[in-house]
């Protein structure tokens, strides 16, 4: 007769059930530990024992062919599981993974998905997870996700964390402190699990019926079944005291166990896959996350907190976590006493009781915070939430750890390109027109992405816009391998991985140039999905932004990316909604902007003002350019506007015809009026004429609009003006100024016509026979 | 007798309070009426065991409400925040109705608001006669609700002057009022707290000081969360107001109501109803009330002026002119909203149109 097994249904990342484990498994002291995960990993189990592996660390299963199809399975100090194993290791009992393998379970996604794609709906997902949906027959409908009963989002969270439910039901707002009003408060030992198990049994039950889709309860059925064969081998192997340490939900399946031949016929010849196994570090951000146990924690700071604090009594507790909130509060300069904290426990309590509660939650906390800390501020909670709910705490596993499969991605993609990683310094030149070399700069600007600089691009190449040519520095440093490994938690293929990144950093930077630069980065790395989400990030962060500067920053690089992004065949459909909203927002607020500007603004104001133009020029939108105008033509009328700024709007009309020569002349003498003082109207012909001595030498009328106001002064303006004058050309080059005094002392030519200064004498014939080729070559039709 | 034009909350509820206050097991604080749990009953409704139905005062967050009741039942005076319209006075008349069964112990604050209003005044011809004494003593509201263990209201805190605002740290911290001039002092009764009142848009008219603002827990009251809860408000409102102030016009239509609604919401919010587009805010509050005061106005427009019936112009109006409170940079919000947002709206052509004939 087999031994009865000891069933352990433990609530996933909850460290009050990793408490209780621990008390239990101690008193048991059992001579083998079945654990709920994956056998695919067994292998590297041991280095769970290993010195420099510190949680939060996550086992990664990945199938070798397919970098994509990868689960990833968190623990976190406080994780049952993570206690389970460090407890039988240390006493060197034997430990064992019983879920279904992920070989198994990846092999039937395969199928599903070759399946899917011979029907035409193809919406498998490739990265999937144990409980998230992955259909094992193709079901064309699921039965509706929710039912009355369900109290929180679905099924899915109910069988994830069903005793959150139950603690919800109980009243309670957080399954943690419900375990531990019950288990804590009544010290018993193995007891509860009994009582899980039984409570679990019930919940099933009730549950089975309704909350179901016919796949997940496929896969969950064969889950179990391989569970229930797993504990059956432990027990012919003869061990007497087996502990079995596993999801609450599963508990019930595990304890009433049909017989073996039934589950035997229900894992025969299910598809396999080969898959491998490693450890990569892991952050509390990501545990907040969902991921291979189903659902994500919200407030992995918090259990870790409830977890180093096991025997602190309710209020101690109370009281220890809004210290450490006013200490975090006190790090940033805000005022919180500890008179506050006192009068925060208080209302912390009272809440608890009026909420019919033994104690205060991590929502009564919060509140109590907010209320009484925070000063009824939102803002300051949101720092907590990230530093102390949340938490920062990032893992690091051993150096023995197997490689990632990022970095097993980034040879076979440098066999592929034919691109091998040299410790010496290299120099390379790439032809973008070349598909592999196209393929190469891609792959090293997504490794810069990745902080991993393998190459560096050379400052003297020629801009992108000009060539097709990019320069390249190369070298591979060993610590290389290291930045793969922590690149790791981005993804398994360095596409996914960079994608992923970019658009995390996208997400948290609010910096306009900041974020332009990311995007062009993006787009020379082909990374389509971070481009989208920068996009949309670019856009929020637009619309906010009062600084018409940062905007007028934005566009150049926008708009060059539209007009020569096609040279990299990149998709430029979003950049044009972006530069539409920039343009617009730019053209609505350019006079506000220009409204009080200081010499050095207006410098700088000028030289945004010009590039806008180019930028805006490259965009050959009618639309724009005309709003454009309309803006500038706002701003030379605008009162008290710089002088500077003002004349080369005015220029830059009249270059684009938008005043013409009758109204520019108008202009120029009321700028040059008298009544100004004399530094505006310096200034306004500074920007009139700033680097454009070439103009002024080849358009006639502006010259004659110079010459002829220049000629009506009466002799003392004409000497209060020179100094003025003087000052503008000054800023000519030398062989401008030249030509211009060559100009000026042949004297007016009103015999010339303006713009015609070729002799007159050519054959006709002959030129008429250059024509035809000049025609095709332009494509004209003949 | 004549009828107040407004009932105060006790009189207006008082079969309610009457039902809770028979109902009620629960314990109660000293000298409260109702305990914690039948106070958030009375302000967020419910049905009671003998079947008698309790209205909702308050519509809004439960645990806003609990972490309210919670501080005054800790003795800590309690401050509510929040922009104009978001419920703040109707609030504490309500909780100080249920707790102490009197809300009219009430200092309103201004900018002459004087010591004396929050301590004690005399009668001088008493004092001019026969010396001080306590029958020339004439008591504030704050003095009379600590002796008779009451919450005590201060409305518009931030509207009095910073020295006068101080008269109240000593009086929450050490809970006696000393009268000097008769070498007495007065003992707040077990009951007593205080509930104050604030505008946190315009904090800056008298900042509270960091002394004083540590003697409050702050609930900050928000505006409506949810599109729908809102339409409902000021459609309500609207109609009660239309009443009163007999507008001839037909009731606003469910639509413009919305679209007037939405347009406050999302500049409010700084992003678009679908979540996808990003806005600048304008300086101005754009609460709930100034969204009823557009339709009425609107309405009035259309009752004299239209064809009685509200159209996209004759809201358009009134709705620039709540949003844009400053000339220039809500100009340019408003400008920008109106051309990458309304113009191309599905449906709001019209809307559109009237906009940009107003500009």
């Amino acid at each position: 007769m087999p031994s009865e097994p000891h069933i352990f249904g433990i609530r996933h990342h909850g460290p009050g059930s990793a408490r209780s484990l621990v008390r239990a498994l101690e008193s048991l002291s059992p001579d083998c530990l079945l654990v709920e995960g994956p056998p695919d990993a067994e292998s590297i189990l041991p280095l769970a024992a290993h010195a420099a592996i510190h949680p939060p660390v996550a086992l990664l299963i990945y199938d070798p062919e397919q970098l994509r199809r990868s689960v990833y399975y968190p623990f976190a100090e406080f994780s049952p599981e993570w206690q389970a194993i460090r407890f039988g290791l240390a006493r060197s009992i034997p430990v064992r993974f019983i879920d279904l393998p992920q070989s198994i379970q990846m092999g039937l996604a395969a199928r599903t998905e070759a399946e899917a794609a011979v029907e035409p709906p193809p919406d498998a997902n490739p990265t999937q997870h144990p409980d998230a949906s992955s259909e094992l027959n193709t079901a064309p409908d699921a039965p509706p996700a929710c039912s009355p009963e369900a109290p929180l989002e679905g099924p899915d969270s109910l069988r994830a964390d069903p005793l959150t439910h139950l603690a919800m039901a109980a009243g309670f707002s957080d399954g943690e402190r419900w375990w531990e009003h019950l288990v804590e408060h009544r010290r018993g030992g193995e007891n509860v699990f009994h009582a899980v198990l039984e409570a679990m049994t019930a919940l099933r039950e009730a549950a089975l019926p309704t909350h179901r889709s016919p796949a997940d309860a496929a896969r969950e059925t064969l889950r179990e079944a391989h569970m229930r064969q797993a504990l059956r081998e432990a027990q012919r192997d003869g061990f007497e005291r087996i502990a079995l340490v596993c999801g609450a939900w599963h508990a019930p399946a595990l304890a009433q166990r049909p017989a073996a031949r039934e589950d035997a016929a229900l894992l025969k010849g299910l598809p396999k896959r080969k898959v491998a196994a490693t450890w990569i570090p892991w952050t509390h951000g990501r545990l907040a996350q969902a991921s291979g146990y189903g659902a994500g924690i919200e407030s992995p700071g918090w259990y870790e907190f409830l977890w180093q604090h096991a025997h602190a009594s309710g209020t101690e507790l109370t009281l220890r976590w809004l210290i450490r909130v006013s200490r975090l509060l006190r790090g940033e300069d805000l005022d919180a006493s500890s008179a506050s904290v006192i009068e925060a426990v208080r209302l912390a309590e009272s809440l608890a009781a009026l909420r019919g509660q033994p104690l205060p939650g991590l929502s009564e906390l919060n509140e109590a915070t907010r209320c009484v800390l925070c000063f009824g501020d939102a803002l300051p909670l949101r720092l907590i939430e990230q530093k102390l709910v949340i938490g920062e705490r990032l893992g690091s596993v051993p150096e023995e750890t197997p490689s990632v499969p990022l970095a097993r991605n980034l040879t076979q993609e440098q066999k592929r390109l034919r691109f091998p990683p040299e410790a010496t310094h290299k120099d390379i030149d790439l032809d973008l027109r070349k598909a592999n070399d196209l393929d190469r700069s891609r792959l090293l600007h997504r490794l810069r992405l990745l902080s991993v600089p393998w190459g560096e691009p050379r400052k003297d190449s020629a801009s992108r816009q000009g060539t097709f040519h990019e320069f390249w520095n190369l070298q591979w440093r060993p610590e290389f391998a290291v930045a793969l490994i922590e690149a790791a938690v981005w993804g398994n293929t360095i596409a996914d991985a960079a994608s992923a990144k970019a658009s995390h950093d996208a997400d948290a930077s609010a910096d306009l140039p900041a974020l332009t630069a990311l995007l062009d980065t993006v787009l020379l790395a082909d990374l389509p999905a971070a481009a989208s989400r920068l996009m949309t990030r670019l856009q929020s962060v637009a619309a906010v932004s009062s600084d018409v500067a940062h905007l007028m920053d934005a566009l150049p690089p926008l708009a060059g990316i539209l007009r020569y992004g096609h040279v990299r065949k990149t998709d430029t459909g979003m950049v044009g909604v972006v530069t539409d909203g920039l343009v617009a927002r730019i053209t609505i607020g350019l006079p506000v902007a220009c409204g009080s500007l200081d010499d050095d603004a207006a410098e700088a104001m000028v030289d945004r003002i010009r590039m806008s133009d180019s930028a805006i020029d490259l965009l050959q939108c009618r639309q724009h350019t005309e709003a454009w105008r309309s803006a500038l033509q706002r701003l030379i009328d605008l009162p008290g506007i710089h002088g500077l700024v003002a004349g080369r709007a005015c220029r830059l009309l009249y270059k684009s015809r938008a005043i013409d020569p009758t109204e520019m002349s108008r202009r120029v003498s009321l700028a040059l009026s008298t009544a100004n003082p004399p530094i505006r109207s310096a200034c306004w012909i500074d920007g009139l004429l700033r680097d454009g001595g070439l103009l002024l030498l080849h358009d006639e009328n502006l010259w004659n609009i110079l010459d002829a106001w220049i000629a009506q002064l009466t002799p003392t303006a004409f000497l209060a003006a020179l100094p003025l004058l003087r000052r503008a050309f000054s800023n000519l080059t030398a062989a401008e100024r030249r030509q211009l005094g060559e100009r000026v002392a042949k004297g007016p030519d009103n015999t010339k016509t303006p713009g015609l200064v070729l002799p007159t004498e050519f054959d006709e014939a002959r030129a008429n026979q250059v024509l035809p080729l000049l025609a095709q070559l332009l494509g004209l039709p003949s | 007798m004549t009828t107040a034009l407004r009932q105060h909350a006790e009189h207006q509820f008082a079969h309610e309070l009457t039902l809770l206050a028979a109902s009620d097991t629960k314990p109660r604080p000293p000298q409260w009426k109702l305990s914690p749990w039948s106070v958030a009953t009375y302000l967020l409704g419910g049905t009671l065991e003998s079947g008698e139905v309790i209205t909702p005062k308050y519509y809004g967050d439960r645990r806003l409400v609990e972490v309210a009741i919670a501080t005054l039942a800790t003795d800590r005076a309690l401050l509510l925040l929040g922009v104009p319209g978001t419920a703040k006075t109707w609030l504490a008349e309500h909780l100080a109705a249920a707790i102490s069964g009197d809300s009219t112990l009430l200092v309103q604050g201004t900018a002459g608001t004087s010591e004396e209003s929050l301590r004690y005044g005399w009668n001088y011809a008493e004092l001019l006669a026969k010396g001080p004494s306590r029958r020339a003593l004439v008591p504030s509201p704050m003095m009379r609700a600590m002796e008779e263990g009451k919450i005590a209201r201060v409305e518009e805190l931030t509207r009095i002057p910073a020295d006068v605002q101080d008269t109240l740290i000593t009086l929450l911290s050490e809970k006696n009022l000393p009268i000097p001039e008769l070498g007495e002092e007065v003992q707040a009764v077990q009951g007593f707290n205080v509930i104050a009142t604030a505008n946190n848009r315009d904090r800056g008219v008298n900042e509270l000081s960091s002394a004083l603002k540590r003697r409050f827990n702050t609930v900050v009251l928000p505006l409506p969360d949810d599109l729908e809860d809102e339409v409902r408000i000021v459609q309500a409102r609207v109609e009660q107001l239309g009443r009163a102030l007999q507008i001839p016009a037909e009731p606003p239509a469910l639509e413009e109501v919305r679209r007037v609604v939405t347009v406050f919401r999302e500049l409010r919010n700084g992003v678009t109803a679908d979540g996808k587009t990003k806005l600048k805010s304008p300086s101005s509050t754009l609460s709930t009330a100034e969204a009823i005061g557009v339709i009425n106005q609107g309405l009035s427009l259309a009752a004299h002026f239209g064809d009685r019936t509200l159209r996209a112009a004759d809201a358009a109006s009134s709705l620039i002119g709540a949003i844009v409170k400053d000339p220039v940079q809500d100009h340019v919000v408003w400008q920008e909203y109106l051309e990458t947002v309304i113009k191309e709206r599905e449906g709001w052509k019209d809307f559109y149109r009237a906009c940009r004939k107003v500009e």
